[in-house]
């Protein structure tokens, strides 16, 4: 299939994006191949820019773009080997589902046969073959994304991008499409997946890209990044009517190393552990019989992570 | 079985085949979301509506315009006295007067005196008329009736005799009396003749039938004649009078008199007078029609012979001429100027604006096409719709028009191929259009709109223009003014006659609006034929179109899609 396989899949070489005087991405350089890689970063990191810097949408300002070897912006032959699911959540919602995945495979020149054959052979895959011929209007969120990335995959491509494939979907749909995503790594495919949720790109793949303010600032296994994040303290936040009841219920629990009261009404626990400390909270605050009407993580975010590894 | 090309490769795979599934692919897909879209089939039902309404008036009056009707008048009988005027006018007689009909008495005149005439005394057997002076009879028709129409002073012999010396008859009777009276000095007497003894008569412009001697009183006159015998004349009913002298024409192309008049109410063949029939073209010619054609075979002027092919077959003439003024004002105004200008507005203008805005676009733009490619099958799809509707309206109105119209036939073929001129303008008209509309709607999202509605604004405005004054420069700046000579060349090509019927209907008075709704081509090059108007407004349309497209296409390529 691929002659030009010393050519990486994906490659970008200090590639600068700013639009007006916002900057999208800063001197980017990597190179992609093969497996599953995870681009991760806050919402305005530039994983959308970088996205559509490979889709040909927009022109990078400085550096070069190269899919297969080829500059998407002038020459759209790669697309022949690359399915992109974007993040817009827009669908034509009079079609089915077999509808919209044939038609999108014609546009890669395949006959109408060919393409409504290879479009149940995909919903089968990510599980929408029972609902192929429902309107996609009907389609829950988890459905809505599955056949966004059933288009994507028809033409049997070797590079896949997946713009937050996870966004929005309910757990059992977010399952569906992670073993969807690990399958097709599996089968040797270069797949491109952002989010801004590590725990979710945690389950998917071990390979990652962290972006940041348009800047690359990670690069490589996860592990490394999981050394990071276990020395990263963590605060949860307990809204309560008695703190200092609850508080002397968490003392002694090992995850847990410090408490605060920063207001009325409020208990805050520290942690290094935070899912050891998510284990023990059901447990401390039933036999504790306090009254809780709510529990907030406000570092269980990818921003304050990433505030961490440049500050730390 | 399998086809391999030189490559080897499968044909079925080659590039061209692809590129051809990918049209389909895009094409199908415009149709279908054009489909979807509720505007859509708004746009194509008042397109509908428009055109049934339309069909409904013409229906309507089509109908009232085939009816024969009496254009110059004469099947009226204004005195009631059975002969309509126009048999009366063959005849010379008066439709205004009851006892003045064709066969009815006449007065046929001979001779006269006039006041300064020498000798002053003539001697016969006549109807004497305006007689002043001295009347030594013969015989005296006493018992004679009036056979004069408006003239009161034919004798009354039913007083009885009336003589000069009893009445008081002055010393001089041909001097006014201090009354004001000739004659007699009683202001009473009211007579204009008395009788002397001897039997000589003086006459004050009296009228009387007798035979005898008159001396013309010097400085009077006297006039005198015969009246005929009254004879039967078969009365010709009114519908006779109803377009009894049509439009007679031997369809040559060179400057000749033609016409004819066909119900004799010019020649007057039938007059009892001796009369002299209307050469009001001064051609030299009495009754006919002057046609004058330039060196080139176009009809310059007709001129007609008053009471000549003055009232012509109304379904012929006026019917035909309703009809095609219909079709041609249809097509130019309903067709081009509407419908060439709402569709695209409602169906082109988003064609790939609202992908963009709705962001479906990046489905199709993450597949391996060119973004023009894009372009020319997104509008492919908008125009499998348009054309395949105007191609449907058009047959629709052609059918219904062509089997109701004026003529012999069952069905009117030579109106077939001005509509195809109609639908091939409307279609270049719905190229043209979307071409723009789907450039603008890419370069300005979101007021496109307006720029698009004042585009059509000025495309109306020329259209209108080009309808009236064809030959103004500036409606050339407008793609209607075209697609209006498309219209025009197609209908000199199928109705070659129309500048004809259009001269004729100026000529005779046949108000249709064809003068006003078509003109010939303008943009013929000097040659004067219509194909090559008909080619140079298609090329410019399409040259235009292609244009339109292409610009659509490198601002396309180079947007960058957020």
């Amino acid at each position: 299939m691929s002659d030009d396989i010393k050519v990486p899949s994906v490659l970008v070489e200090n590639v600068s994006k700013w639009y007006g005087q916002v900057i999208g991405i800063n001197d980017v350089s990597l190179a992609i191949e093969g497996g599953v890689t995870g681009i991760l970063g806050p919402n305005g990191a530039g994983k959308s820019t970088l996205f559509k810097l490979l889709m040909g949408r927009i022109k990078p300002n400085q550096g070069s773009v190269k899919l297969f070897g080829i500059d998407p912006w002038e020459d759209t032959s790669p697309y022949r080997r690359i399915g992109y699911v974007s993040e817009s959540e827009r669908l034509y919602d009079w079609m089915t589902g077999q509808d919209f995945v044939s038609t999108l495979a014609r546009l890669h020149g395949m006959t109408r046969n060919e393409a409504d054959s290879r479009a149940e052979h995909v919903l089968e895959f990510v599980g929408l073959y029972d609902v192929r011929h429902k309107e996609i209007g009907k389609y829950s969120k988890g459905m809505r994304q599955r056949v966004k990335i059933a288009h994507a995959l028809v033409h049997d491509p070797d590079l896949i991008i997946l713009d937050e494939p996870l966004h929005g979907c309910d757990p059992i749909a977010r399952t569906s499409i992670m073993n969807v995503i690990k399958e097709l790594g599996n089968q040797g495919k270069t797949v491109l997946v952002s989010s801004h949720i590590l725990e979710e790109i945690e389950r998917i793949t071990e390979q990652i890209v962290i972006l940041h303010n348009g800047r690359l600032l990670a690069l490589g296994n996860i592990y490394a990044i999981r050394d990071l994040l276990d020395k990263h303290p963590h605060r949860i936040m307990i809204t309560t009517e008695e703190p200092r009841k609850l508080a002397n219920a968490f003392i002694g629990e090992e995850p847990i190393y410090g408490v605060r009261f920063p207001e009325e009404g409020k208990l805050e626990i520290q942690t290094n552990d935070l899912s050891a400390a998510h284990s023990v909270l059901p447990r401390v605050i039933v036999e504790s019989e306090v009254k809780v009407s709510r529990i907030d993580n406000p570092d269980d975010n990818l921003e304050s992570l990433l505030e961490y590894l440049i500050g730390g | 079985m399998t086809e391999i090309d030189k490559q080897g490769r499968n044909l079925s795979t080659t590039v061209w085949t692809q590129l051809d599934r990918k049209a389909g692919a895009i094409t199908e897909l415009t149709i279908r979301q054009l489909r979807n879209r509720i505007s859509t089939w708004v746009v194509l039902g008042v397109g509908v509506l428009l055109i049934s309404l339309l069909l409904v008036f013409y229906i309507d009056s089509i109908r009232d315009e085939f009816e024969p009707y009496d254009n110059d008048g004469d099947s009226e009988d204004w005195d009631n006295d059975g002969y309509p005027l126009g048999q009366e006018n063959i005849y010379g007689t008066s439709d205004y007067d009851e006892f003045n009909f064709p066969g009815s008495s006449e007065y046929i005149y001979q001779g006269d005196i006039d006041w300064n005439d020498q000798p002053r005394t003539h001697e016969g057997n006549h109807t004497w008329y305006y007689a002043w002076g001295y009347f030594n009879p013969i015989w005296i028709d006493v018992n004679a009736s009036n056979p004069f129409i408006y003239n009161y002073d034919w004798i009354d012999w039913s007083l009885g005799d009336y003589f000069c010396e009893e009445e008081g008859l002055g010393s001089d009777p041909f001097e006014r009396g201090p009354n004001g009276y000739y004659g007699f000095e009683n202001s009473n007497i009211d007579r204009n003749y008395c009788q002397f003894e001897n039997g000589t008569y003086i006459m004050f412009g009296a009228a009387f039938s007798g035979e005898g001697e008159f001396f013309v009183e010097p400085g009077w006159n006297t006039e005198w004649g015969y009246v005929t015998e009254s004879f039967f004349v078969e009365k010709h009913p009114k519908s006779m009078y109803i377009d009894e002298d049509d439009i007679d024409w031997d369809g040559t192309s060179v400057s000749s008199s033609q016409g004819f008049d066909d119900d004799g109410d010019c020649l007057k063949d039938d007059y009892l007078v001796e009369s002299t029939p209307s050469d009001s073209n001064r051609n030299g010619i009495y009754c006919d029609v002057q046609w004058t054609y330039d060196q080139y075979g176009n009809l310059i002027s007709i001129r007609a012979d008053s009471n000549v092919d003055e009232d012509p077959d109304d379904s012929r003439h006026i019917g035909e001429s309703s009809h095609r003024t219909f079709i041609i004002g249809t097509g130019k105004i309903a067709f081009v100027m509407l419908l060439g200008l709402f569709l695209p507005l409602f169906l082109a203008l988003g064609l790939v604006r609202d992908e963009s805005e709705n962001g479906t676009l990046h489905y199709l733009l993450s597949k391996p096409i060119h973004r023009g490619e894009f372009i020319l099958y997104r509008l492919l799809g908008y125009l499998a719709i348009v054309v395949s509707y105007t191609v449907i309206l058009t047959f629709i109105i052609a059918f219904i028009t062509s089997i109701i119209g004026p003529g012999e036939s069952i069905i009117r073929l030579s109106d077939y191929p001005v509509w195809m001129g109609i639908s091939l303008s409307t279609i270049l008209v719905l190229i043209a259009y979307g071409s723009v509309f789907n450039t603008v709607g890419l370069v300005l999202p979101r007021y496109g709109v307006y720029l698009c509605i004042l585009f059509g604004v000025w495309e109306f405005l020329m259209g209108l223009f080009t309808i009236t004054i064809p030959s103004s420069d500036i409606t050339m700046l407008s793609i209607s003014h075209w697609a209006i000579q498309i219209i025009d060349a197609t209908v000199m090509i199928a109705w070659s006659d129309t500048p004809l019927m259009q001269q004729q209907a100026d000529a005779f008075g046949l108000e249709t609006g064809i003068s006003f709704f078509w003109h010939p081509p303008v943009h013929t090059l000097g040659t004067g034929s219509p194909f090559v108007a008909l080619i140079i407004s298609v090329v410019f349309i399409l040259i235009f179109s292609l244009g339109m497209i292409l610009i659509g296409q490198l601002i396309f390529r180079k947007k960058e899609i957020m």
